[in-house]
């Protein structure tokens, strides 16, 4: 008894769950129990592998091609679970994508495409999974600090994570009856390679190293590990919150100027 | 439809551009691809040959020739 896993039994969708964060999170998941599916974008290759990852862990995985930014792709996914499993406990809303501009220099389907898979794909994913789910089921969102700080070139992906937090706290309160526990994590720079795409300075992550107050960059499996404990029945009175997970470098951001007016 | 013809079309219906001119020396900055339409050709490459681009090995892609070699690779790959 004492030797069942916390997850064990239940059925965990990671979208975007192939590489960078959502990899860690989907063999998190898999270590704690859970079926994993693992929804992929482009490269099947690397879902594939990361799926037999998830299976040496002793559960099942699936993977399944979709762009979350196309309404009738999430869709089929949740077709294609419901043949699969029948049923889902976890969502993880991790896919995300975005067009690297200034404000003035984004165009409307810069926008949208950005909008569409990072924020429109959890509000149409969680209506689906909502009726996969039962009470105890769970959703976790992904965002970023960008949602609040302001970050070069990051404009579309930062409006669109402020979106998918305020959607976390909606759904949140409106599942709660159902028995349904939804929250969000924001992490700040975390030691992926797209992190690269977002700064042109290529010694960022050795940088954040040296200021994290933490004493090193956040990792993907520091944030996979938040995920399988917002996944826990031991999360379960918190409600609609966005935890930060930064090593607390975005507390010491703010210096603030002193002897001037 | 030869490899060509099939990226013209693709190149064609992402940018939404049928007036600029696609050929074999012309690079995406030409055809007016921006960062976006570059990520839809490879997507909508990849699903109708069922291969992977790999996005590191484009930066030795300089027009759409090179591209269109690179592309009969990776079919060619795919059958062995």
């Amino acid at each position: 008894m004492g030797d069942r896993k916390a997850l064990a039994g239940k059925v965990a969708l990671i979208t975007g769950g192939s590489r960078g964060i959502g990899r860690a999170i989907t063999l998190k998941l898999a270590e704690e129990g859970a079926d994993v599916v693992i929804n992929f974008f482009r490269k099947k290759s690397t879902a594939e592998s990361t799926a037999q990852e998830a299976r040496d862990r002793g559960v099942k995985a699936h993977i399944i091609k979709a762009n979350v930014g196309e309404p009738e792709q999430i869709g089929s996914m949740f077709d294609e679970i419901e043949s699969q499993f029948g049923r889902l406990d976890i969502l993880v809303n991790n896919a995300a994508s975005g067009v690297a501009r200034s404000a003035l220099d984004l165009n409307d389907r810069g926008w949208d495409w950005t909008m569409d898979i990072n924020a429109r794909a959890f509000l149409l994913c969680a209506q689906r999974a909502a009726r996969l789910m039962k009470s105890g089921g769970k959703m976790v969102s992904i965002s970023s600090l960008g949602s609040r700080l302001v970050l070069p070139i990051y404009t579309a992906v930062g409006v669109s994570k402020a979106a998918l937090e305020a959607l976390t706290r909606y759904l949140a309160i409106e599942l709660a009856p159902r028995g349904i526990c939804v929250n969000g994590i924001a992490a700040g720079a975390v030691e992926t390679e797209t992190l690269k795409l977002y700064t042109a300075d290529p010694n960022l992550p050795q940088s954040a190293w040296q200021t994290t107050p933490a004493g090193r960059i956040v990792k993907p499996e520091d944030i996979a590990e938040l995920v399988a404990f917002l996944c826990r029945g031991q999360s379960n009175m918190i409600r609609g919150q966005i935890i930060v997970i930064d090593g607390g470098v975005s507390l010491t951001l703010i210096t603030p100027k002193t002897g001037e007016n | 439809m030869s490899v060509e013809e099939t990226l013209k079309k693709i190149v064609t219906r992402v940018t939404r551009k049928p007036e600029v001119a696609f050929s074999p020396g012309a690079t995406f900055e030409e055809l007016e691809a921006d960062s976006l339409d570059i990520v839809q050709i490879l997507v909508a490459l990849e699903d109708t040959y069922d291969i992977e681009i790999q996005d590191e090995e484009l930066q030795e892609i300089k027009n759409m020739g090179d591209f269109i070699a690179y592309i009969e690779r990776k079919i060619g790959e795919k059958g062995k």
